[in-house]
Order: structure tokens, then C-alpha cells, then sequence
């Protein structure tokens, strides 16, 4: 047997649905690409701090050095994105008398986005990272 | 309002089976959403382990110096110092001094080049679930503390 329903009511499941499937969906985007972003910004901040220290180490006011400051930073093992992927376009700029500082930058970690792209997001979200490491760096005393 | 026979118990079933995809949808919000929550903190707190790792002054006059130097960091990392008070909370729930892997990489003269810093085994306890890291978050930093090699550890 067939049930009616009042008119005012026709279409009211489908609207209910449909808002909450957009709060799910922004909850979970929250959640979920909110915080792969927060660990890919980390993660890239960690890897240019370590490659800073790195490339400052090698410097001693020669091309050599600068080489060798390079190759320093190319050898870091660290990677991003839950430590899956390898950090990749990373520039390393050094002060002009190539003994003072390296400042190193990590422009290309672009988190792919999964919920909030579907309540229209953007599909990757890039989390650039710098740091800065003098050649001559405070030591710790203890 | 009087519903028919055939609608009675429609509602509930439709309960049921909407409140089985919320919920499920909602833990694992909770469990991917914690999981990356700890892990951020992992991260944070290995970076900072490794730069006190990276700038310490390495003392070896006897190898019980290399693992007061490694008990300082892995302290570090667990606890945000290196000698945490008695009953101190750690930086990341549940993480022990144990499970962070300090190791130095020496260079030909035997002086430390570089000081690797991770997680050896940790798992993240999200109540629907569990997460097991291991050898991650690991970083890498180039040593530039002191080398003194015939200094002991205080």
C-alpha cells in the first residue's frame, strides 16, 4: 500500500542528508587533510633545519665548499609526507662571502587533499619550508 | 498522527543503519585524525632531539660516556630534557626514553660527521585502533658540537 506524505515534508530526508554529508565531509577534511598538512609543514621545517646546519658545516669561504655544502644537503635521508616521500626542488642559497650562512628551502611539498577537495577544497595544498644555519653556530655548554 | 502498519519500525531501521555509517565515519576521524596528532608531536619532538643531538659536546673517554651522552638525548626527545624530574610527563602520551635510537656516523678520523635521531618502535593508541611506527619520524643532523673525545660526561 502506497504511503503519502504531507507536502511539506517531500524532500526533507534529501536535504537533511545532503547538509550532513557536507558537515561529515568537512569534519573529516578537518581531521584527516588538516593534519597531513600540519605533519608535511613539520616535517619539511625539521629537514630544512637539519639541511641548513648541514650545508653551514661545509662552508669555508670557497666554490669547494659550496659544493660540498650541496652534496650535504643532497645526502639528507629525511623524506615528508608520513616519511614516504623525498623532498624534491630544494634550493640552497649561501651569504656572499660563502662562509657565513646557508639558507636552505623546501618550495615544492604539495599534500594532496582528499575530503575537503570534495566541499570544495583545493587538490593539493603546497607547505613551503626555510631555515637559516650560521657556519659558526652557538654552542651548547654543559 | 496514526502511521500505518507497514511504516511502523521503519524509522528504526533507518536509525540503525544511518547511525552504523556516522559512527564508523566519526571513529575513524578520531583514529586517523589522533594518530596524525601524535605523530606531528613525534615529529616536533625528534627534530628538537636531534638539534640538542647535533650541537652536544661528545665525550668518549669510556663507553659508559657514550650512553650518558645517549640517555641525554633519547631523554630530550622523550621528556624535553635531559634530565627530566622524577614523574615527568613525556612530550608524546605513552613515549619512553627506550624507544627513541640515537646513533652517531663517524668519519674517517673517528670524529662524528653526522647524528641520526628516530623512533625505534612506538604505537599510537587511538581506542578503535592501533598505529605502529617504526624506524619514523628519523632525522639526520651533521655533528658541530664539541668533539673531546678524552673528556667524561659529568
Amino acid at each position: 500500500m502506497r504511503v503519502r506524505r504531507h507536502n511539506s515534508e517531500q524532500g526533507f530526508v534529501l536535504i537533511a542528508m545532503s547538509v550532513a554529508m557536507v558537515l561529515m565531509l568537512a569534519v573529516m577534511g578537518l581531521a584527516f587533510d588538516l593534519g597531513r598538512i600540519y605533519i608535511a609543514r613539520n616535517e619539511a621545517q625539521v629537514f630544512t633545519d637539519a639541511a641548513a646546519m648541514a650545508a653551514a658545516s661545509k662552508l669555508d669561504g670557497t666554490d669547494a665548499g659550496l659544493v660540498r655544502a650541496r652534496q650535504a644537503v643532497g645526502r639528507l635521508p629525511m623524506r615528508w609526507n608520513l616519511g614516504t616521500k623525498a623532498f624534491s626542488g630544494v634550493v640552497v642559497e649561501f651569504s656572499a662571502d660563502r662562509q657565513s650562512w646557508a639558507r636552505v628551502t623546501a618550495p615544492d611539498n604539495q599534500v594532496e587533499i582528499t575530503f575537503l577537495r570534495a566541499i570544495g577544497g583545493p587538490a593539493v595544498f603546497t607547505v613551503p619550508a626555510h631555515s637559516v644555519a650560521a657556519a659558526k653556530p652557538v654552542r651548547l655548554v654543559e | 498522527m496514526m502511521r500505518r502498519a507497514n511504516q511502523r519500525g521503519h524509522a528504526l531501521i533507518e536509525l540503525a543503519a544511518s547511525a552504523a555509517v556516522m559512527v564508523g565515519c566519526l571513529a575513524g576521524t578520531f583514529q586517523f585524525g589522533y594518530t596524525f596528532y601524535v605523530y606531528n608531536q613525534l615529529v616536533t619532538a625528534v627534530g628538537n632531539g636531534g638539534r640538542y643531538a647535533a650541537m652536544r659536546t661528545y665525550r668518549a673517554s669510556a663507553p659508559s660516556d657514550i650512553e650518558k651522552a645517549r640517555a641525554a638525548i633519547r631523554n630530550m626527545v622523550a621528556y624535553g630534557d635531559t634530565r627530566p624530574a622524577p614523574g615527568a610527563l613525556p612530550q608524546v602520551a605513552n613515549l619512553k626514553p627506550e624507544q627513541v635510537q640515537v646513533e652517531w656516523v663517524m668519519d674517517e678520523s673517528g670524529k662524528p660527521a653526522l647524528v641520526n635521531v628516530s623512533i625505534a618502535d612506538y604505537s599510537v593508541d587511538a581506542a578503535f585502533g592501533m598505529f605502529r611506527f617504526t624506524g619514523k619520524p628519523a632525522v639526520e643532523y651533521p655533528f658541530v658540537g664539541r668533539f673531546a673525545p678524552s673528556e667524561s660526561e659529568p
